[in-house]
């Protein structure tokens, strides 16, 4: 299973950090890592090893569809975007997250 | 749905496994360049950043095989590993293979023969739209209703239409200077678009239609030469033109079933006719539904057709047209358990050739222990070893299989072509079908299993430092292990399927040479029938017959002729009655009964006991007269004679009995004990079908021609057959030699398979004992000796098995006996000594080979291995 850098993310959740990020438009893998990094503000750094067999798992399930085109330094590259049913699959997983969130607060702040 | 798209993707990935490589390839460089761009731009040299790009992405192999995973599956491929290894260990010991695969193959091709013969037989589903919704439909009890009430239950609109049909009608068909008859299926008119019939050429019979013919495949082609311009040529069967209007595809199944294949359908417009009906409910409509509609039409017909022996609403049934509801409807108790007990047989059979590849695929494990022990000692897990072996199995059973599946369209193609010289029409389709791919699939798998499971686990469970060090000196004393206990008890089936298969060959040879009380080898049966229409009066009929008698009597080679209405074992009439005996009280009594014309004891050579046999005398007009068999005049009068008294049924007049015939066979050959009457021909109802009896010496092509010559010119309209009576008793004896050809061929497979168990058990068994035979003959063992421990194994496996089989064959033969003649009992002592004499010298044959081999064992050569 993927494996991530501090802090440690909960389990399946780089699944839902990529759907987000190529929620906006098709990614290579290389900007999909960068993307999620400056978005967390560096706090989330996820390992190059881990991201290529996570986005090979997603496009198995039918999440992703990928192609090859070009990059913006003019090199080959091969773009990752979601499809419906990925679109479907962020939806829940991050109703799921948020309720999980929320849960945990819930705890934290009463006890 | 989508756990299917995602396997399909990773079967699409099977095919592409080098492209997965090179796109990560192409990737990861495109990952790292991009990388070492920014790190350039952040200042540093081109291939200090490259460096730095590469070891920040880290170690490349693990995601490699990480991706890879994500689109494996991860089962299909170990067994596709397993299965090429098993190929490979398959292909590097070819007689093995071929050994197991041929059993395999022979257990197999029977069983899905004999499965293949029983769904057609039993399950076979009519040529017919939506067959399901099909009913067959009896009124008070009567199979066929005539043709007025017919039309008065269609037009009641019960139904999504009512058809009615006969199945037994004939017509003699004129063609140049030939007339021969033909089976026809009488249908009324609307009965191909009711029932919903395909016709592969032209046109179905439709309402309206008069005087033209449906043609059955099979007929178009042996007798019509497959004529292409078929449809619309003339036929003149019964005198009249008909137009030939459609042809019936090749594997037209007919509502009847059972391989029943008349050349002909004809609309049917007698009013006299009986049909059969056969109605479409409607949608939604079941069959308790369909009863309760008829018991309402019941009582209508019986206000309209009154009858004083029966209400029509009384015995009403509503019966499916195919499966299993209409075999229980049909109450084929002894056609479906003959069936029963052949699937028994070769799954027997298939047991048999199991146990061989079983004790081949163990004798292979043992010889294969120190691999496997190696194995295991690097660290290979048991369930991947088990189910390695389980994939060799599988392999086995599969290509077995795959031969059983060639060898039963072989046999199968051949059967189907096998004309029965049968008296009805009769014509099997068997193809190859769904039911028979997953009936086979299943065997392969259960034989797999059963096979490969306990070899395996044997296999594996071996102690890891015996394996290694090679020692097996010592199982050698230990008899009763795996492979031998499989021999016994292969040995003990095949017993019982040889005592089986004997007494049915018994069967066949007592019911051959059986004499069913009449003269098979010198009569003669000449069968006339004529046009019905040419023959509108009894008086007219009658005149023939006396005419074409004397005509025949006068041949020469012809000492006898008379004329019968049943013949004997060919065909029944049956009475189940009240008697009353010179006008006392009512008996119930069931019998045979026949017509027979003057001078029919002497041409059958039937002894008349007491009284006299009928002459000219007893003729339409003078009085009623009868002749009883032994058992019946027995049953009415003790040991009185019954000549001379006078027995009176419902529906005659006072009979008087004036002569006791010998007891004979009527209808089947197993008959006892049968009552029987005798009535004159001429005081009996008119036919259209005459059945001379001739009694002639000799049987000549000459004769033939003579009798033929003589009734064709009496009638040319009418069709004339003529064969020997020995030839006719082909469907008195038809089921002793079905049941001869089939239980004792697969008696005969059954002793071919155990001998090759046998003889590879003992032949392993020697292979295994080598040093020891040699250890023994350096210490001086004779060969005598040497003999005697060979035989003395088999002897000993071949004792337990036959005398296992001889048990079990005692208790299980005994159902069989419903299927033998009177007389020969299951437990026939005979019988159990030819099974074992036979077994014995095949055990014998079997140890020879292995025993030579033991002789010739060179003590040196066997000890340089200590």
């Amino acid at each position: 299973m993927p494996t991530f850098n501090s802090p440690e993310l909960l389990p399946g959740t780089l699944y839902l950090l990529v759907l987000r990020t190529l929620a906006r438009g098709p990614l290579h893998g290389y900007a999909i890592a960068r993307r999620i990094k400056e978005h967390s503000a560096e706090a989330l750094q996820i390992e190059d090893g881990s991201l290529y067999p996570a986005l090979n798992r997603m496009l198995v399930k039918g999440w992703l569809a990928a192609e090859w085109g070009i990059s913006e330094n003019n090199r080959k590259a091969r773009f990752y975007r979601l499809t419906p049913l990925g679109r479907k699959q962020l939806e829940a997983e991050a109703k799921e997250f948020d309720k999980l969130i929320q849960a945990i607060q819930l705890v934290m702040k009463t006890v | 749905m989508n756990r299917l798209k995602e396997f399909a993707r990773r079967l699409l990935y099977l095919g592409r496994r080098k492209n997965l490589d090179s796109v990560l390839d192409q990737e990861v460089q495109f990952h790292i360049e991009t990388r070492a761009d920014e790190l350039q731009q952040a200042g540093l040299a081109r291939g200090q950043a490259m460096a730095q790009a590469r070891r920040e992405f880290g170690r490349q192999s693990a995601m490699r095989e990480d991706s890879r995973v994500a689109w494996q599956i991860k089962w299909l491929e170990d067994l596709s590993s397993d299965l090429r290894y098993a190929f490979r260990a398959l292909r590097r010991s070819p007689g093995f293979a071929l050994a197991a695969i041929f059993s395999l193959a022979l257990g197999i091709g029977a069983n899905t023969t004999i499965f293949s013969l029983t769904m057609e037989f039993l399950f076979s589903v009519p040529s017919a739209r939506q067959p399901e919704r099909l009913a067959s439909i009896q009124l008070a009890g009567n199979s066929h209703s005539q043709m007025p009430i017919y039309r008065f239950v269609r037009d009641t609109h019960s139904f999504d239409g009512l058809a009615g049909s006969f199945e037994e009608h004939q017509v003699n068909w004129r063609h140049g200077e030939d007339t021969s008859q033909l089976g026809v299926y009488w249908v009324t008119d609307n009965y191909f678009d009711v029932v919903g019939v395909p016709v592969a050429m032209g046109r179905p019979i439709h309402a309206g239609d008069r005087n033209v013919a449906v043609l059955n495949y099979n007929f178009w082609q042996s007798q019509l030469a497959g004529d292409p311009d078929v449809v619309g040529r003339t036929m003149i069967l019964d005198g009249q033109p008909h137009t030939v209007i459609g042809v019936l595809p090749r594997d037209h199944r007919t509502l009847l079933g059972f391989g029943f294949a008349p050349a002909l359908y004809l609309p049917v417009h007698d009013d006299k006719a009986y049909v059969a009906f056969v109605a479409r409910l409607p949608e939604g409509m079941n069959r308790p539904a369909a009863f309760a509609r008829l018991k309402v039409i019941g009582q209508e017909l019986d206000r309209n057709f009154p009858n004083r022996d029966f209400h029509w609403t009384e015995d009403i049934r509503v019966d499916a047209v195919a499966g299993l509801d209409r075999l229980k409807s049909l109450n084929m108790i002894p056609f479906t358990a003959f069936f029963g007990v052949l699937m028994v047989v070769v799954g027997l059979v298939l047991m048999i050739a199991c146990g061989n590849v079983a004790s081949l695929l163990l004798a292979r494990a043992s010889s294969r222990r120190q691999e496997l022990g190696i194995r295991l000692a690097i660290g290979a897990g048991r369930g991947r070893l088990v189910r390695q072996l389980l994939a060799e199995s599988l392999l086995l059973a599969v290509l077995g299989t795959a031969s059983g599946l060639l060898l039963d369209f072989w046999l199968t193609s051949l059967i189907s072509r096998v004309q029965l010289p049968l008296p009805m029409p009769f014509q099997l389709h068997i193809a190859p079908d769904w039911r028979l791919l997953a009936y086979s699939a299943a065997v392969a798998m259960a034989s797999a299993l059963f096979c490969g499971l306990f070899p395996a686990l044997k296999a594996t469970r071996s102690d890891l430092n015996a394996a290694l060090k090679r020692q097996e000196l010592q199982s050698s004393r230990r008899l009763w292990n795996m492979r031998n206990a499989l021999v016994a008890g292969q040995l003990a089936i095949s017993t019982l399927l040889l005592t089986a298969g004997l007494l049915f060959l018994e069967n066949l040879s007592r019911s051959t040479s059986m004499n069913p009380g009449f003269d098979v080898d010198h009569t003669v049966w000449a069968r006339m029938r004529l046009v019905p229409a040419k023959y509108p009066t009894n008086e007219k009929t009658q005149a023939l017959v006396n005419t074409a008698l004397d005509a025949l009597r006068a041949l020469p080679g012809v000492e006898a002729a008379s004329i019968a209405h049943v013949v004997p074992l060919n065909d029944q009439q049956t009475n189940g009655t009240d008697v009353r005996i010179d006008g006392g009280q009512a008996v119930h009594v069931q019998f045979k009964s026949n017509n027979v014309g003057p001078d029919y004891f002497r041409a059958m050579a039937i002894p008349i006991l007491d009284g006299r046999g009928f002459n000219a005398g007893d003729r339409t007009g003078s009085p009623a007269v009868a002749i009883l068999n032994e058992n019946f005049a027995r049953l009415l009068f003790n040991k009185d004679s019954p000549v001379g008294h006078t027995l009176k049924f419902p529906w005659t007049e006072t009979v008087s009995i004036v002569g006791v015939a010998k007891n004979s066979k009527y209808f089947t050959l197993g008959e006892e004990n049968a009552l029987a009457m005798y009535w004159p021909f001429a005081q009996g109802p008119g036919t259209e079908s005459l059945n001379f009896m001739l009694r002639a010496p000799e049987f000549s092509p000459d004769l033939v021609k003579a009798i033929n010559r003589t009734l064709g010119g009496l009638d040319p309209s009418a069709a004339i057959e003529i064969k020997p009576m020995r030839d006719a008793l082909v469907l008195a004896l038809l089921p002793s030699r079905a049941g001869a050809a089939i239980l004792g061929s697969m008696g005969g497979l059954g002793l071919l398979l155990a001998s090759i168990g046998l003889y590879g058990v003992l032949a392993f068994t020697i292979s295994r004992r080598i040093r020891e035979i040699g250890l023994r003959m350096a210490l001086g063992a004779s060969p005598r000796t040497v003999l005697w421990m060979v035989f003395r194994d088999s002897f000993l496996l071949v004792t337990v098995g036959i005398s296992l089989g001889l048990g079990i064959a005692m208790a299980a033969t005994q159902p069989l006996a419903m299927f033998l003649v009177p007389g020969l009992s299951p437990t026939d002592p005979l019988t159990f000594l030819v099974v074992i004499a036979l077994l014995g010298a095949v055990a014998v044959a079997a140890t020879i080979g292995p025993a030579l081999r033991a002789l010739h064992v060179d003590p040196m050569i066997a000890l340089r291995y200590e």
